[in-house]
């Protein structure tokens, strides 16, 4: 809301700077944005008088004026405006002036003529688009005079934020009573008294309201003779100050009112109102309508509409129709003031996406008890500025009249919530100062009666609020609250967040980055990576096609990052995100399921930099092995990885098993579609479950086992493996012997011959640890364990040793 | 006597050897030409049974003398050998090497800010609870008392799923959640991701925030100033000063937005000559905000009129660019490992 200090000051004698009535409006709730000066680009622009108009000898359009600009001495100023006159009163801007546009005035010849200034149109002053012409002001102005001031131009402007819940301060009315409370300053309306035509004879427009729980009131008069013309230059720049553009005097009255005192009005050409009546009704389904703005709209049965006898004429609270439009030509006028359901005006409002000054106040509420005042207002301004006469005769429906609620109000609760003890007096004095009437009926048990412009005013909870404003929320004594807790969630599990930050700082630790992606994507990004289309989760309303659809996998985003990271030049990435991935679940009382994933991206060099590490790139190595660490840190077993039988992206892919559950994936990105990310070497990728994991987790218990007493003995076997036997399916087959001496089995070295010469085998050295718990093994029964190993190795695998 | 003159001199010509040694090798070439099986005194030992028994005795003393003086040479040898080469090492040693280099791993900065601010509200006896990110509009909007064709729903543009289900719009629809599960006494706080259809320089369509509530009898605005202001100085220090200003919020009543006297310029409102960027000027930004729980939200979930709550909610990005002096919001989801390192583990 942008409201004009010197506007205001017609309401209530508030001396104070802009700054002060700004912060003093912040701190009850009603947040200053910024300090505007609209005119401060002009305020050097000075009043002139043309004494003098010649044509220039050398041009056929350009005019020689002499003009009192209050200097001393006349000015030489050449003009090419058609419409300069001597004896105008016109903005001069002087030598050395410069104009909002950026351009400064300087001496200057036109055509071999002096000219010491320059005479300004609108557009040139930035107050119009007008263009036609020098700017001609009223002729009372004295030469010399600051524009600005001589027109007494509207030179601060407050932008204050307005909450959705005061409506009331959406107006100069409104936001003059709060500065009126706030400085114990008098609060008036300046009177503007309507005179009806007494010759003429009463005009009322019938009107039949077809639902009253939408239309509540309905008033309107009608003037007649009027002539359209512009506003005079104050009402206009009034406007142009609060950022609405000027039209003519009728819609300019319109939109002064609903700026002063919060009641939208509409205007209809009278004789264009068929059958000379007013039907408020919802609109037919699929009804036709063109709003002033030239638009067709199609309406449905949730839509209120102004009717005349046969069809809409405007389309209510929103916006008028192009079919009863003021133009120049109109010469009666039909005035509307009126009051809806707000939630009706926001149906439409939002449903066609048209909001109007006069939507957004309807939306939060109007005072009922001023629609009729404010009608009279414009009717009497109207007529001051249009010439015309206001017809006696009020056409008025009012279905549903505004009944203040009578709120019971304990002073007691209020200090209870508020924390503090509020005396009395103020209290009442403060719900007084918003407009209630206060009724004490006992010490504790108050009643206040609902000012009609104050719909948010219903409850307790209100008062409490109110109370607490004027008090000054920040004049209450912070304390610590006494903290009760309930025995019954002791000892509960770790939370989802908990555990979630638990792996996030294994993943930092382990040196790992944290990476954070948005949870949409576009479906074109999952189509991509093949990932399934059943099962997605759309979004409505996306902002853009690369975010209309809920991620069912981290990796489009890690892989996004990847190529954000390389178009920077990384040689190597290492991320981790922790975020849910979301599938649609009919058994989900949102419908969907949200399940928390742990995805880690590998690419490139092990190590930035080179001394003193070996160059080198990361490889599945690297991905098992953290996946491994996490299992470890998570007191899970190693994984069981398995090739996965098939997988939408990874190639190879790789299932991991905990326990044989299945947790998650893990593997290179195909080739192909890393290459798109511009990955020019072998992406890793993992994906795990952590729903899954969080509760294997969980059911774990660490339990200390005893270190062994007596020495371990070791014995190497080298087997020479075929191509396609695993490594896991040897130590399988070992540990799957049950030897009660082996403790041990693990990998230590595998020599690849060159492939044309072995076919693919693999010399793969396991060493065997055993151990007994209560003696010192001997070298005969450990050979013999051994022997025992590599003959069931050859039976059963085909090896050789 | 020959034998104990030869004993005798093994030692000084030894000596002469070991001079020449310079390496452990060469030491090692000497110790098998005295000292070893086939060596000088092994030799010379080999004809101590010849002697007559009478004699026997004193070469026996002078072979071990000899044996002990030689092992006495080798050892200090080989001590000075080793000293030496640890001296070489030593010479050679550059402590301005590169460190081998560990992984370093980095926190996002609004995990950093999500832990430290829960932290606090856990130290001051907050659990931590959660809820969905795909939310139905009844807990995002309806139990929060913002009906259907409420303006304020404006306030907060809203990523569909279908017309009932969304993208929850804040962490507030978790107060509603707690509430239905739990009767009070409670307190808690819930961070999380949360979505707004908005995407602009200051505005980003998913962000995080962190919502508190706590319900007992007697809760009043005293002690939600006094918890806000306890969190405000353990986040940005004890001097940092807290301003309540009268808001509103459809689910609380009274509503207060929390402003906190501007860490760039200390609340001076400049620096140097300039208006200050960051609080434009006023000396206070915006952090959060607040309110007692309207009793509409009570109604929603069942909660006997007599208590009283407080709840909050506060935006995680905005914290952490006060905190690390960020100033493009979009920086937070790019990822490029330039922002993400600078964070580390915490600050």
């Amino acid at each position: 809301m942008l409201l004009s200090l010197s506007w205001l000051r017609e309401f209530t004698p508030y001396e104070g700077t802009a700054e002060a009535l700004g912060d003093r409006l912040t701190m009850l709730g009603l947040e200053l944005e910024d300090i505007v000066r609209p005119f401060d680009a002009i305020a050097d622009i000075r009043v002139g008088h043309v004494v003098e108009c010649v044509p220039h000898p050398d041009s056929d359009h350009l005019h020689c004026c002499k003009v009192d600009a209050g200097q001393g001495e006349l000015l030489d100023i050449v003009c090419g405006a058609p419409n300069v006159a001597a004896g105008q009163k016109v903005p001069v801007a002087l030598v050395g002036t410069r104009l909002p546009d950026g351009m400064s005035i300087k001496k200057a010849k036109l055509r071999g003529q002096p000219s010491m200034g320059m005479i300004c149109s609108e557009r040139e002053l930035g107050l119009s688009d007008a263009h036609d012409g020098i700017l001609v002001l009223p002729e009372d102005l004295l030469p010399g005079a600051r524009l600005v001031d001589a027109l007494q131009l509207d030179r601060e402007v407050l932008d204050i934020s307005i909450t959705p819940n005061r409506a009331d301060c959406l107006s100069v009315l409104g936001l003059a009573r709060e500065t009126a409370m706030a400085f114990h300053l008098p609060f008036s309306v300046p009177e503007l008294p309507l005179v009806l035509d007494a010759a003429a004879p009463a005009c009322e427009v019938p009107v039949d309201i077809a639902d009253p729980e939408l239309c509540w009131l309905y008033a309107g008069r009608v003037i007649s003779g009027v002539r359209v013309a512009p506003s005079p230059l104050r009402l206009r720049y009034r406007l142009h100050a609060v950022g609405v553009r000027a039209i003519s005097n009728i819609v300019d009255v319109t939109n002064y009112i609903l700026f002063e005192c919060g009641q939208p009005l509409h205007s209809f050409d009278l004789d264009k109102l068929r059958g000379g009546r007013i039907v408020v009704r919802t609109a037919g389904e699929g009804e036709h309508f063109v709003t002033l703005d030239g638009k067709e709209r199609v309406l449905t049965s949730r839509d209120l509409c102004i009717c005349d006898a046969e069809r809409p004429v405007g389309l209510a609270g929103v916006m008028g129709g192009r079919n009863t439009e003021v133009t120049p030509e109109s010469r009666n006028i039909f005035l509307e003031s009126a009051v809806f359901r707000p939630q009706s005006v926001r149906v439409t409002s939002r449903r066609l996406g048209l909001t109007s000054e006069a939507s957004y106040r309807f939306e939060r509420g109007v005072d009922q008890r001023r629609t009729l005042w404010a009608l009279d207002r414009a009717c009497a301004l109207m007529v001051s500025l249009g010439g015309g006469l206001v017809r006696k005769g009020l056409s008025l429906a009012e279905p549903r009249p505004f009944i203040p609620c009578r709120i019971p109000f304990r002073p007691s609760r209020a200090d209870a919530l508020l924390g503090v003890t509020v005396d009395r007096e103020f209290s009442a004095r403060a719900l007084e100062g918003v407009g209630c009437a206060v009724e004490r009926d006992a010490p504790d048990a108050w009643t206040a009666i609902q000012p009609s412009w104050r719909p948010d005013l219903t409850r307790e909870a209100d008062l409490v609020e109110e109370v607490g404003r004027v008090y000054g929320l920040d004049a209450i004594e912070p304390v610590l609250p006494p903290l009760r807790r309930r025995l019954d969630t002791a000892g509960a599990p770790e939370s989802r967040f908990a555990f979630w930050g638990r792996i996030r700082q294994w993943g930092a630790g382990l040196g790992l980055n944290e990476a954070v992606n948005y949870s949409f994507v576009g479906h074109e990004d999952l189509d991509f990576l093949r990932l399934g289309r059943e099962g997605r989760i759309s979004i409505m309303n996306p902002l853009s096609a690369d975010q209309d659809v809920l991620r069912t996998a981290l990796a489009p985003g890690l892989l996004r990052d990847l190529r954000n990271n390389l178009a920077q030049g990384v040689q190597g990435l290492r991320l981790f995100e922790l975020a849910n991935v979301f599938e649609s679940d009919a058994a989900s009382e949102t419908t969907a399921r949200e399940t928390g994933m742990l995805g880690i991206l590998l690419y490139g060099r092990r190590h930035e930099s080179g001394w003193p590490h070996a160059e080198a790139d990361m490889d599945y190595a690297d991905i098992k092995g953290i996946v491994g660490h996490l299992l470890a840190f998570l007191h899970l077993p190693e994984p069981e990885c398995r090739p996965a039988r098939e997988h939408a992206f990874l190639l190879p892919a790789v299932d991991v098993l905990v326990n044989g559950e299945r947790v998650g994936s893990m593997g290179r990105v195909q080739p192909a579609m890393a290459g798109e990310f511009h990955a020019r070497k072998a992406v890793w990728l993992a994906e795990l479950d952590l729903e899954i994991l969080r509760r294997l987790h969980d059911a774990v218990t660490v339990a200390f086992r005893p270190l062994p007493v007596y020495p371990p003995v070791r014995r190497d076997i080298t087997v020479i493996a075929n191509a396609g036997l695993t490594v896991g399916e040897v130590l399988s087959q070992v540990r799957g012997l049950g030897l009660p001496l082996l403790e041990d089995v693990a990998l230590v070295d595998c020599f690849e011959p060159e492939a044309d010469k072995a076919a693919g085998e693999r010399h793969l050295t396991f060493r065997l640890t055993f151990r007994h718990a209560d003696r010192t093994l001997n070298d005969a029964e450990v050979d013999k364990v051994r022997e025992k190993v590599a003959e069931s190795l050859k039976q059963r695998l085909g090896v050789r040793i | 006597m020959d034998l104990i003159a030869a004993l005798e001199s093994l030692a000084p010509e030894l000596e002469k050897g070991l001079a020449q040694a310079s390496s452990l090798d060469a030491l090692e070439e000497l110790r098998v030409e005295f000292l070893g099986r086939k060596g000088r005194l092994a030799r010379i030992m080999g004809e101590l049974p010849g002697l007559a028994p009478a004699e026997r005795p004193a070469a026996g003393q002078a072979a071990n003398r000899a044996k002990a003086r030689c092992n006495e040479l080798f050892a200090a040898r080989k001590a000075a050998i080793e000293a030496g080469r640890e001296a070489g090492l030593l010479a050679r040693f550059d402590p301005s090497m590169p460190g081998r280099a560990f992984w370093r791993g980095s926190l996002h900065p609004t995990t950093l800010v999500m832990d430290e601010v829960c932290g606090i509200f856990r130290g001051l006896g907050f659990d931590i609870a959660s809820g969905p990110e795909v939310e139905i509009d009844h807990f995002n909007f309806e139990a929060l008392n913002m009906p259907p064709e409420h303006p304020a729903r404006d306030m907060q543009d809203t990523l569909y799923i279908t017309e009932s289900v969304l993208m929850r719009t804040h962490t507030s629809p978790v107060q509603v959640r707690t509430m239905l599960a739990t009767r009070p006494p409670l307190a808690v706080v819930a961070p999380g991701k949360v979505y707004r259809r908005d995407s602009d320089l200051t505005h980003t369509p998913m962000f995080h925030q962190i919502e508190g509530l706590m319900v007992d009898e007697g809760i009043s605005m005293a002690h939600l100033r006094g918890t806000l202001t306890a969190f405000v100085r353990a986040v940005f220090g004890a001097d940092t000063r807290v301003r309540f200003r009268p808001s509103f919020f459809p689910f609380t009543e009274p509503s207060a937005e929390v402003d906190i006297s501007c860490c760039m310029c200390g609340g001076k409102g400049h620096a140097g000559n300039e208006p200050c960027r960051v609080c434009k000027g006023t000396g206070w930004v915006e952090i959060l905000g607040c309110g007692m729980v309207d009793p509409a939200v009570f109604e929603s979930v069942d909660y006997p009129p007599e208590v009283s709550g407080f709840a909050f909610g506060l935006g995680v990005e905005r914290i952490a660019m006060l905190k690390y002096g960020i100033g493009d919001l979009r920086m937070f989801f790019e990822n490029d490992v330039r922002f993400l390192a600078q964070f580390g583990r915490g600050a």
